[in-house]
């Protein structure tokens, strides 16, 4: 097994805060936007309320099982063959989740900022970047999401509040968007966009066990589902939800209209700076994920011999889309909209498994 | 991994980051950045584009601008800018006709204003409109204007008059909004979100080039001083004299992508009084006590107005409150009206004043252009639920429709430096007082 190290409930925190809140930076705006209209800012409010009953499904399941994590989880209820299977399929989620990650992350970096950069090398020098945080392995990429946490909140939070002669939050009527059938339906369905932290039953032996595990995965997704809903209140009072749903990064959009002289204008720069620290730690991490799972499910000791391999097939899925409605219509709906069917449904299986055939595991250790 | 690898990997890292940046790296030197971009209906060709972009010489008296003022009509350089005007199937084909004609890339990453020429305007911007908003250089706070006459003639006529620099005097051309209230300052982003809503129509700044042929001769001797009145101007048409040509002068208005009619400088203050964009200006009015004579007011806006919208037997009513603050600049007459006992007088009046310029205002945008410039739709659709039900009712449509009361506040707080006026004293007085409070 790897020797993944540990790290306190701060460090474990900032990660996930970081990973559940870096998809504001790119379409995940403009796609609640376009299906929830005005009601996008408490539709995903309503996905977080979700993602916490599945998070509290996953408590149960950690908790039957103290001392354990997650891919030991499966092994203890579902046996050696079909949990490798299922680890597997995490492996190859997580390596498909970095790959789009990182092809969408270029998209938009073309669409605004570079737009004669081949797709090739921002992906090649990104993936580059990757490889060096998980070379370090999981407590570097912690311990660095934890320095940059402040800096991308700060930054977040400055857009934000610069932004405010922009806002009108009369835009936020018709209070229902589309209608509360489509905004529950959707907003249950993009439950998805939260399922990160199913990472955090992963690595639960590197946060000390259950207790952190509970603290950190509860308030973590409360305050991320708080900061997508203030960023996209935010977002719709500027533009209203007709230019809104245009967009492809209502946040950077957002940054391009501060403008209060003609010496304070401009600050795009401070959001490309922090959607990059974020988009570089968000698919680390699900990289080094992709890397450690299958590490797991054959047993091997050293991840690294493993991450050149695992980077040239990121690099080739990153190149699956042919084009950006590809990116944003298919691999990111699926991500933000359809991956619960993997990330919290195995899980929910597994727990109910492990209740049917009554198995548990030990005590936990103090 | 050993010490040797660690370290290449180390220096393929360094290396490869900044080098991403090289595909889009463009020197300074290779580009020029447009100040101004028009757009005139074209001849033999879908449109026909303006950019004025600088010289980049030393300054603007050697950058073709020989003897003050003028401009060499044939290169279009004025004022240390050149001003290029090509016919092309669209706006971003034009700049690369005008790129292949000249040895430096234009760039729009730093393009001021937006110019329509009101021909153009009116048979519809939305093609070129989408095209800068789609397009990555184009900067979404640039000013969106509609010319009298062609976009061309205006933009050459886009000089720094004061100070060398012409990027900053566009700039500061446009904070006059905010010193005067003449005309709305429009960004591109808030005029193609309007086009976009269905809560309101946008609406742009309008201007004109004044040739300095308005401002009326006296041929009689004996004639008396004619009563102050607030008159209605069109942009282009401002009695004076002297400065710029360029004048920013009320309000277009659009249906959609459509330009269907205007605002004079007066009404365009009423109507930033009614959406809260009025920071301040002086208004004159005409002293109902000493007819000939005029109070001048200094006015700002105490708080944002309140609106509120609801429906009434289904037609739309909606209640509009303005609160202004104004400080005495000027009483002609010398009528002590900051007297506590006068003070009521002059704020009722004044309200009065306002209350009906706003009324007025409202209903030539209702009944002449149906076209809900101040964008009380946001608060009709708090009486939707749904998207749906707004976007079907179609408020735009039903505009003309509704009712809508004003209700104008006005406290007048100062006096300037004065407090108390004493009539002038000459030979007539005596038993019988000049300007005497009656």
């Amino acid at each position: 097994m790897i020797k993944e190290g540990h790290f306190g409930s701060a460090e474990a925190f900032c990660l996930m805060l970081v990973m559940l809140t870096t998809r504001v930076f790119y379409s995940s705006p403009l796609a609640l936007i376009k299906d929830l209209g005005t009601a996008a800012w408490y539709g995903t409010l309503l996905s977080c309320a979700v993602s916490l009953i599945f998070f509290g499904l996953l408590y149960l399941l950690m908790k039957r099982f103290p001392n354990q994590d997650l891919y030991q989880v499966y092994e203890t209820v579902t046996g050696k063959i079909i949990s490798k299977l299922l680890i597997l399929i995490f492996s190859f989620y997580f390596l498909y989740y970095a790959a789009i990650n990182v092809r969408e992350f270029t998209a938009i970096l073309k669409a605004y900022s570079m737009p004669y950069t081949p797709v090739s090398i921002l992906i090649f020098v990104f993936l580059l970047v990757v490889i060096a945080m998980t070379y370090v392995g999981l407590e570097g990429i912690v311990r660095v999401s934890y320095i940059f946490f402040y800096f991308i909140m700060c930054g977040l939070a400055m857009l934000l509040l610069l932004a405010i002669p922009a806002y009108d939050f009369n835009n936020l009527y018709p209070l229902f968007g589309y209608g509360l059938k489509e905004t529950i339906k959707i907003g249950v369905l993009r439950s998805s966009a939260y399922d990160e932290i199913v990472i955090l039953a992963i690595i639960i032996n590197s946060i000390y066990g259950l207790k952190t595990f509970k603290r950190v995965g509860f308030y973590s997704l409360i305050l991320a589902g708080l900061i997508i809903s203030v960023t996209l209140a935010c977002i719709l009072a500027a533009f209203e939800y007709t230019a809104a749903s245009e967009q492809l990064s209502g946040l950077f959009q957002l940054s391009r209209i501060i403008y209060y002289s003609r010496f304070f204008q401009r600050i795009e720069a401070i959001f490309l700076f922090i959607w990059v620290f974020a988009s570089v730690i968000t698919v680390s991490m699900a990289f080094y994920l992709a890397v450690s799972s299958y590490c797991r499910a054959f047993k091997i000791k050293n991840h690294r011999p493993l991450l050149f391999p695992f980077a040239a097939l990121a690099f080739m899925v990153a190149f699956i889309p042919r084009n950006i409605g590809e990116v944003f219509e298919i691999h990111v709906h699926f991500l933000r909209q359809d991956s619960f069917s993997i990330m919290y449904l195995i899980p929910l299986l597994v727990l109910i498994f492990a209740l049917i055939l009554g198995k548990k595991g030990g005590k936990a250790i103090e | 991994m050993n010490r040797s690898s660690k370290i290449i990997l180390i220096i393929i890292l360094i290396f490869c980051l900044p080098l991403s940046g090289c595909y889009d790296a463009a020197d300074v030197d290779e580009e020029v950045y447009a100040m101004a971009i028009g757009i005139d209906k074209g001849v033999d060709n879908a449109v026909r584009v303006t950019f004025q972009y600088p010289t980049y010489k030393d300054s603007p008296s050697s950058g073709g601008m020989k003897g003050g003022g003028g401009g060499q009509t044939e290169t279009g350089e004025v004022d240390g800018t050149l001003v290029s005007t090509v016919e092309a199937p669209s706006l971003l084909e034009g700049v690369q006709m005008l790129n292949a004609a000249g040895n430096r890339q234009i760039s729009l990453t730093h393009a001021k204003m937006l110019v329509f020429s009101e021909e153009f305007a009116r048979e519809g911007v939305g093609k070129d409109v989408e095209t800068v908003a789609r397009y990555r250089e184009a900067r979404e706070t640039m000013r969106v204007i509609v010319c009298k006459g062609k976009a061309q003639d205006f933009i050459m006529e886009n000089k720094s008059l004061i100070g060398s620099n012409l990027a900053k005097g566009i700039e500061l051309s446009f904070v006059q909004s905010q010193n005067t209230g003449y005309f709305p300052d429009v960004f591109f982003a808030n005029f193609y979100s309007n086009m976009l809503t269905p809560y309101g129509q946008p609406y742009a700044i309008y201007a004109g080039v004044n040739d300095f042929q308005h401002l009326p001769e006296n041929t009689q001797q004996d004639n008396q001083s004619p009563a102050p009145i607030e008159k209605d101007i069109q942009p282009g048409e401002t009695p004076r004299k002297g400065g710029s040509k360029e004048e920013l002068f009320g309000t277009a208005i659009f249906d959609g992508e459509k330009m269907v009619g205007s605002l004079t400088q007066n009404e365009t203050r009423f109507f930033l009084l009614g959406i809260g964009k009025f920071k301040w200006g002086s208004f004159t009015t005409g002293d109902k006590n000493k007819p000939g004579y005029a109070y001048v007011l200094d006015v700002i806006t105490a708080r944002k107005p309140q609106v509120s919208a609801h429906f009434e037997n289904g037609v739309p009513v909606i209640d509009l409150k303005v609160d202004l603050d104004a400080d005495i600049a000027a009483i002609q007459s010398r009528i002590d009206y900051e007297k506590v006992e006068n003070i009521k007088e002059l704020e009722s009046y004044t309200k009065d004043c306002f209350q009906e310029g706003m009324k007025k205002t409202i209903e030539r945008t209702q009944k002449e252009y149906n076209c809900d410039i101040f964008h009380f739709g946001k608060k009709i659709a708090g009486n939707f639920k749904t998207i749906q039900e707004l976007e079907n009712y179609n408020w735009l449509k039903h505009y003309q429709e509704a009712k809508i009361n004003v209700d104008v506040t006005v406290n007048i707080r100062r006096n300037g430096f004065f407090f108390g006026t004493r009539p002038f004293f000459s030979t007539r007085s005596g038993n019988q007082k000049e300007g005497n409070n009656q």
